[in-house]
């Protein structure tokens, strides 16, 4: 018996010290792995500064969103978050961000559609630093020369193919709407169209259309074509990309230090005209938010105008994670980089992706559809209407 | 039951036993593999590694951002003391269920195993609102704290354990406590120094299915721990591929091995108490 | 004797008084923050324990008391208040208490069509108390212990001691430097300085600007009403609403009764795979429960063969699929299935090819002519194919799973005495009868609930499904994004985080009460039809 008294009392000894969160007087700054780094600089830099003691918790991208709808209303969240511009539908939909203001000659400093990206019933609410989409990627030892269209594309990568030996011409990993909307919008499809005042209109829904049909055909022509193969997820496509195996995939900017490791000669371009158009692509845009929970809220704001608003921190933050800045002063600086310049060209036709909480119904049906026509187990017109009528009667449209 | 072994009945049962071992280890073999793999990535990985390297291994004890041998320390720490008290917990239930007949005794089995039925996910949002509240009251057992997490670990500690347990204790027979009661020994003395010692294999089994349970746990130490320093092994790990775009494989894989390895090193220790038959009116074999 | 009687005793009653103290004060605390419902829990809490503790026809109960009373706070709890979520509309845009929500909306400011900005010092004197000075182009004006008052620019008590143009004296405050501001950022945005009629608040570092605060609330009619455009936003189902149909964020949560429950029965949506996958749940689990328990139970006895060698080593081994966390082993799975990419077909392709060149090799020495049995063979889609995916499913749940089995199977096994084997051999009884007779049925005695449990765990086994597979491959032509290999907690749960308007959590915890009802009846069927609990009375 005593014994058990004296266990308890170790144990209290044993537990380690609580570390709140969102004190007042010192900031805390929630990144993923590939941010905060940086952000630890950038840190040790305000504090040398101010003296005011900066915190990076590490929480894993996927994860922050939920976490902040838990921990943000119970006072025990961040000051500043890292995360995407397509979240915003969600947090300020629940109140978790507040609006960050900036002097319009700093908003004339980054680029147009990142802001509009960040931007929610005229007010701003994230400071954006990278924009990322997808280009082609392919390897200059298997593709030379920069293919002309996306039929030249596919004939190349027919012949590259031998699926005996492991060896594959062009993929687009699988099921993922991200990275085959181009072929949706070459033929002018769309996800939700815009109404007069520019509002995106979950109902009009622009995913059985003509254009959207018409991608969905061309995927199942490559995959008829012995191109596309069925499993072929991130992990396999730049798997085989980095091992030399696959000659082209659709990828974004966060695939190249695999690929530079892996010592490939690579050559980033826009993904090539299909049928005389120039396809469209997502754009995300990565951004700092300030917590409608936070204490220090003028604080945290003199820590992302003072300090992340700069040259140096944008650049460093490229160079940990490969998107092109969004801040342009920043982006002047890669003028001469090759690979900034082939996304760029990419995005010169870029969506940016829709920020509205209605897009998570999206996904599902969109990712089951793509499933289907590359498991060849649906025609991609049935396909594609199915997955229009599945997210309609999601949202409750008519 | 078991009577000696002819040579073909040696061969057909080892043989039946490799080719189990086969199948549960061939996958923890790619692990190893990817472990010594210089390339991060599994798609392309063979079975054994053009170039090994120890690197990873490296890395994951020198890493600053990654402090995996404190997260391997916490983890060991709240595990161990988790499956005691667990154990502790449910044998003490257990005996009562076993021995005494009271009020609400069926209802309360029978409920036991009902409640663990609940799908847990969202009960995440309540107990991160409770440990909250109860950081206010007592700031050492709040977010963020390993007391906080062993007491929510503990909340399971009855349950399908107690039903083990009982069914264990139902196959002692009462004689050896009842002539212990005449000797004058109170019930928790008889079940103190008689029955558990008869209980070992079971006691073994439930600490063995805790600590696992406990040490990969991986949603609520999450939930709960807030800062890397406090983080336990399964959350340390989940950070390395929570980003879509970028998993660290071979550091994944390096980190996955070594963290089998404690479990295995109880698991080898308590198979001494899960002794081949049991005292039968006091007769050993 | 008497006297260690005594001393167990009072020990016990000093315990026991500690508790209850204890409890007194947690509810005092509780009641201090206003939470009315669960500071009644300490006091009933520690009301039962010391009822139990003292009284000696619950003696029986003491033994329960610890385990209890964690289940109750750390199980019971959140289950009911997953249970009281579902009748709320908790989700996006109603995450927040009504409280929160007001808060924030009150919080927010925009600034009037003469709003006025000020630069300003700040002065802290030796006790640490602040003085600000505030100065616009027409008016300086000094706060200083809570209060505004109006100065001129000129005022002697402003010192410029080092005549650099700037005073950094104010009587026997001096000024903050820059650093030392910053530090106090947080302290003085809290502060609202009233003015001759307005409401000054920081707007940055070196800057306060007029406020006013852009929404009024009335609570008698729950409404708020934006003060910059005049228009009245009355609370709808928790949301403001104007009457045009115009939101403001956020919203808050607010019961809804049964709706989410009605939602669930009678959605199309819901019931159109319904069948399918409820189907699937079941067999899933009880395939699972076979294939393990028969694996688990038929290595447990191959192993605790005393003649056996390497016994221990053997068990190790078995066991190591259940060492590593379940994340990792399912993803290298995972990948291992991989059609094109994954190892295992990799190797069947390579198995028979050299069974096919044997073969040949065979055909053509032998036989004098070609001779091939497998051929071209194709890749096995192991998670592109509906069957062969839950084929996977069930091959990946045996994996992790029989270790388990095997783990209890060799505990329980232990109970069954040697001498009842004695006695069935003397009797001629053969190893199949000894199984059947009475390794089995003194097994199912104590392992029948655990097995009932693990039909239940995987009724709910979100992780493996999703790991593995997300419920993948689609079935086509369903009404609802659904896979082949979706389980209902998987399928309904997606409905309520995919659904129309982000996360529904009220929804999402109707369907974990829907879920929990189906899996308890079944389970307590079970319990009827086995006579488990039967035994329990009969137990002696």
């Amino acid at each position: 018996m005593k014994r058990v008294l004296l266990a308890l009392l170790s144990l209290l000894l044993v537990a380690g010290l609580a570390v709140t969160a969102s004190e007042a007087g010192k900031l805390l700054i929630w990144a993923d792995d590939t941010r905060s780094p940086i952000m630890l600089e950038v840190a040790t830099q305000f504090t040398q500064t101010y003296g005011v003691e900066v915190t990076i918790q590490e929480v894993g991208f996927g994860d922050m969103r939920g976490q902040l709808a838990t921990a943000g209303p119970a006072g025990e969240g961040p000051d500043i978050l890292i995360g995407a511009h397509d979240w915003l539908g969600e947090l300020v939909l629940n109140g978790l961000v507040e609006p960050i203001i900036l002097e319009p000659a700093t908003i004339a400093d980054f680029n147009a559609v990142a802001i509009d990206a960040w931007s929610w019933g005229n007010q701003l609410y994230g400071v954006p630093y990278a924009t990322e989409n997808v280009a082609l990627i392919r390897n200059k030892a298997l593709i030379p020369d920069v293919p002309a269209t996306f039929e030249d594309l596919l004939d190349i990568a027919e012949g590259l193919t031998d699926l005996e030996a492991g060896k594959y011409g062009f993929l687009i990993q699988q099921p993922d709407p991200f990275h085959t909307f181009a072929l949706h919008t070459a033929g002018g499809g769309y996800i939700f169209g815009t109404d007069e005042d520019g509002v995106l209109d979950p109902c009009d829904l622009g995913l059985d259309n003509e254009g959207s049909i018409a991608g969905a055909i061309l995927l199942d022509e490559m995959v008829k074509r012995g191109i596309e193969i069925a499993g072929a997820g991130y992990a396999e496509v730049t798997g085989a990309f980095n091992a030399g195996n696959l000659g082209a995939m659709i990828g974004g900017p966060w695939t190249l230090s695999d690929i530079k490791a892996a010592g490939i000669d690579y050559g980033v371009s826009a993904i090539p005209t299909i049928d005389g158009n120039a396809p469209g692509v997502f754009v995300g845009v990565q951004g700092f938010m300030l917590s409608a929970f936070s204490e220090n809220k003028v604080l945290a704001n003199l820590f992302i105008k003072d300090f992340l608003i700069s040259s140096e921190v944008m650049l460093s933050l490229y160079i940990m994670g490969d998107r092109p800045p969004a801040y342009l002063p920043a982006l002047a600086f890669l003028a001469g980089n090759e690979d900034i310049q082939g996304f760029a060209a990419a995005a010169a036709t870029a969506v940016p992706m829709p920020k509205i909480a209605e897009m998570g119904s999206v996904w599902s049906a969109w990712s089951s559809a793509l499933e289907l026509i590359v498991n060849q187990e649906q025609d991609p017109t049935t396909a594609m209407q199915d997955a229009a009528a599945q997210i309609r009667s999601l949202l409750g449209c008519e | 039951m078991y009577s000696k072994h002819t040579m073909l009945g040696s061969i057909w049962r080892h043989g039946l036993i490799l080719m189990l071992c086969a199948f549960s280890i061939f996958p923890v073999l790619w692990i190893a593999s990817a472990s010594f793999n210089a390339t991060n990535d599994m798609s392309q990985q063979q079975l054994i590694p053009l170039k090994p390297t120890f690197q990873h291994y490296r890395d994951l004890f020198t890493s600053e951002r990654y402090n995996y041998p404190l997260w391997l320390w916490n983890s060991l720490k709240i595990t161990i003391i988790t499956a005691t008290f667990t154990v502790v917990l449910a044998g003490l239930g257990a005996y009562s269920f076993s021995r005494f007949r009271f009020k609400g005794r069926r209802v309360g089995l029978l409920g036991l195993l009902l409640i663990q039925m609940f799908p847990q996910m969202l009960a995440m949002v309540a107990i991160f609102l409770l440990i909250l509240s109860l950081g206010d009251i007592f700031p050492w057992a709040g977010l963020n704290t390993h007391t906080a997490i062993i007491l929510v670990y503990l909340g399971g500690a009855m349950g399908f354990n107690t039903w083990l347990m009982k069914g264990y204790f139902d196959t002692i027979p009462r004689s050896l406590e009842e002539s212990a009661k005449v000797d004058g020994a109170s019930p928790f003395q008889a079940f103190y120094k008689i029955v558990l010692p008869l209980a070992r294999p079971i006691l073994a089994t439930i600490f063995i299915l805790s600590f696992i349970s406990t040490y990969s746990e991986l949603i609520l130490a999450s939930i709960l721990l807030r800062s890397n320093d406090m983080f336990t092994l399964p959350v340390g790990m989940s950070l390395l591929i929570s980003d879509q775009y970028g998993r660290r494989w071979g550091l994944f894989a390096a980190g996955a091995l070594i963290a089998m390895l404690p479990f295995l090193i109880v698991f080898i220790i308590s198979q001494k108490s899960l002794v081949s038959g049991l005292t039968r009116g006091s007769v050993k074999e | 004797m008497t006297g260690r009687f005594l001393l167990k005793r009072a020990t016990k009653i000093l315990l026991l008084g500690l508790l209850c103290a204890v409890a007194v004060y947690v509810f005092i605390v509780l009641v201090g923050k206003g939470m009315y419902i669960p500071s009644a829990m300490p006091l009933i809490g520690a009301g039962l324990i010391t009822y139990i503790s003292l009284s000696e026809k619950r003696y029986p109960l003491r033994w329960l008391l610890p385990g209890l009373i964690f289940l109750a706070v750390m199980v019971v709890y959140p289950i009911g208040y997953t249970f009281v979520s579902s009748f709320t509309n908790v989700g996006t845009g109603h995450m927040l208490s009504k409280q929160q929500a007001v808060d924030q909306l009150l919080d927010r400011s925009y600034a009037p069509p003469n709003a006025t900005t000020y630069s300003y010092q700040a002065y802290q004197n030796e006790d640490g108390d602040l003085a600000l000075v505030l100065s616009s182009e027409t008016e300086t004006i000094l706060y200083a212990n809570d209060e505004a008052t109006s100065i001129s620019s000129t005022d002697p008590r402003l010192i410029d001691s080092d005549g650099d143009g700037a005073p950094d004296r104010f009587g026997d405050f001096s000024r903050l430097s820059i650093p030392q501001v910053v530090q106090l950022l947080s302290t003085l945005e809290t502060y609202r300085i009233n003015f001759d009629g307005t409401v000054i608040g920081l707007k940055d570092l070196s800057t306060w600007a007029t406020r006013a605060q852009l929404y009024a609330y009335d609570e008698a009619s729950s409404s708020m009403t934006d003060l910059q455009t005049g228009i009245v936003y009355t609370a709808v189902e928790g949301i403001f609403t104007a009457a045009d149909g115009t939101e403001i964020y956020p919203g808050y949560k607010v019961g809804v009764g049964l709706r989410n429950y009605i939602n669930l029965i009678r959605d199309p949506n819901v019931s159109g795979p319904f069948a399918r996958v409820f189907v699937w749940t079941f067999v899933f689990a009880t395939l699972t429960l076979l294939l393990n328990f028969t694996l688990g139970l038929g290595t447990a006895i191959l192993l605790n063969d005393p003649h056996l060698r390497m016994r221990t080593l053997y068990r190790v081994v078995m066991v190591i699929p259940y060492a590593l966390p379940a994340f990792i082993t399912i993803l290298v799975w995972r990948g291992m299935l991989n059609q094109h990419f994954g190892v295992i077909n990799k190797m069947l392709v390579g198995a028979a090819g050299g069974i096919d060149y044997a073969i040949n090799w065979i055909a053509v020495n032998v036989f004098g002519t070609n001779a091939v049995l497998f051929g071209e063979v194709a890749k096995i889609p192991w998670l592109s194919d509906g069957t062969l995916a839950k084929v996977s499913i069930l091959l990946l749940n045996l994996w992790l799973g029989y270790p388990y089995m095997m783990i209890i199977c060799l505990g329980a096994l232990q109970s069954i005495p040697t001498s009842l084997y004695e006695a069935a051999r003397v009797d001629g009884a053969r190893w199949w009868q000894q199984f059947w007779r009475i390794t089995l049925p003194l097994l199912l005695m104590p392992l029948g609930p655990l097995l009932v449990g693990t039909f239940a765990f995987n009724f709910n086994n979100f992780t493996l499904i999703w790991l593995l597979t997300e419920g993948r491959p689609a079935i086509a032509g369903a009404a609802t994004p659904a896979g082949h290999t979706d389980i209902l907690i998987s399928y309904t749960y997606r409905l309520a985080f995919e659904g129309a308007r982000g996360n529904q959590l009220g929804l999402a915890a109707a369907v974990a009460t829907m879920i929990f009802i189906i899996v308890a009846t079944i389970s307590a069927i079970n319990f009827r039809m086995t006579g488990a609990l039967e035994e329990l009375s009969k137990n002696v």
